[in-house]
């Protein structure tokens, strides 16, 4: 990685050969599209590439630090298109735009959480709790947005974020025992 | 602050961490994180929980073009960085001052200085050691390469690849000792090779060795930009 910040093509070459794949399919998740995954992906590899000076390992892996600069250009993408234009998998857009915001959003919600399919660590938690992980990490919606679309107290989202986490975290704990 | 008011934190961890707390609550998490260990320690405890999530997406081949149209923009780009004259200043430090900031501050010598070490540690890693009474120390910076040969108490400065100077500037190095930075007294002049050396005749307590471009003639403190920054060791 330091090879990357003193603007080394070849160290860039192989940064995207190893973690190129995994940075897509992250886009891909969270935006739905091949596209926009694409565009997304450019974006967080060329930010690296320009960035790549202030990256400190001491902070992390080079993969966790991509995948996250991956993940905010996505939800940013996502953000900035339901701003615009929301895309909605529906007929008669007409009446969907004239639903209150917080419909539309949950509109929203239910197509980036059907994007993909839900695998690994999430998928091993009871639904309840992985639903609201998923529209938090994936979708990029705060907790009194989630708490919104699923007439849920806050509390309760919190609550299950935190206990989600928790199980995903002791699932990799007995994965290394 | 009793275990019930830590509750309010503890809830809020799993959001934070999952970027699904507003900007403002973000802060507010920030200013008590700072100073809770115990938050400090669950964030890290669940740190791969976090980093398990983008791992579980299912996989996605990307087209071929992404690769393609990535690597041509970063070759274009450090091309094009080659092309420029030569800097080792950073660009965060470019950025927040600029140049021709760093140039009319006045303490030139300390600015200098502390971009050669910023710079020096980058390299300090390329050095070689020959062993016996020489030893060499060799690095490669911009395309510029660089060969320090330390003799008994004095060393040679080699470079090579270097650009033809405009006829007003010429390359100066200089030395660190003892955080006091002093001017080599025989200029730099590349031939036709592009190839330059000086000698430094007493190297006893130099922690770093540096080369900028500066008018002709010289200068007595440096006033440009480093070419070359090498760390020392001791």
């Amino acid at each position: 990685m330091p090879l990357v910040g003193r603007k080394d093509a070849e160290a860039f070459e192989v940064l995207y050969d190893r973690h190129g794949g995994a940075a897509y399919s992250l886009a891909y998740r969270i935006v739905g599209d091949r596209a926009a995954a694409e565009e997304v992906s450019q974006e967080a590899f060329i930010s690296v590439w320009r960035s790549g000076a202030r990256f400190d390992a001491a902070r992390g892996s080079v993969r966790s630090w991509l995948l996250s600069v991956v993940r905010n250009r996505a939800i940013d993408f996502l953000r900035s298109k339901a701003g615009k234009a929301p895309k909605l998998d529906f007929d008669d857009e007409a009446v969907l735009e004239q639903r209150p915001a917080t419909e539309r959003t949950e509109e929203e919600a239910l197509r980036r959480e059907t994007a993909g399919e839900v695998r690994g660590a999430i998928g091993n938690l009871p639904g309840e709790q992985a639903k609201v992980i998923e529209l938090a990490y994936f979708g990029g919606f705060s907790h009194s947005e989630i708490a919104q679309m699923l007439q849920l107290p806050m509390g309760t989202v919190k609550g299950r974020m935190r206990l989600g986490l928790e199980k995903i975290r002791g699932e990799l704990a007995e994965g290394l025992a | 602050m009793n275990g019930s008011d830590h509750n309010q934190w503890s809830e809020d961890l799993a959001a934070y961490m999952l970027g699904a707390l507003t900007p403002d609550e973000v802060a507010e998490f920030e200013r008590h994180l700072e100073g809770c260990e115990r938050c400090q320690g669950e964030v890290r405890w669940f740190e791969p929980a976090l980093q398990s999530l983008p791992e579980s997406v299912e996989r996605q081949e990307p087209p071929p073009r992404l690769r393609a149209a990535l690597l041509a923009e970063v070759r274009a780009d450090a091309k094009a960085q080659a092309g420029r004259r030569p800097s080792l200043l950073p660009d965060w430090l470019r950025e927040r001052f600029g140049t021709r900031g760093l140039r009319m501050a006045t303490g030139f010598a300390v600015v200098a200085l502390a971009v050669a070490v910023v710079a020096g540690y980058q390299i300090a890693n390329d050095g070689s050691d020959e062993g016996g009474g020489a030893s060499t120390l060799v690095t490669r910076e911009h395309g510029i390469a660089v060969k320090m040969v330390r003799d008994g108490d004095g060393g040679t400065l080699h470079l090579a690849n270097l650009h033809q100077l405009p006829p007003d500037k010429v390359l100066e190095a200089w030395v660190r000792r003892e955080g006091t930075v002093e001017a080599v007294p025989a200029l730099l002049v590349p031939d036709r090779k592009g190839q330059a050396e000086t000698t430094i005749a007493d190297m006893s307590g130099v922690d770093t060795v540096m080369v900028t471009e500066e008018p002709q003639g010289g200068s007595e403190t440096p006033t440009g930009d480093a070419i070359v920054t090498m760390s020392v060791p001791q």
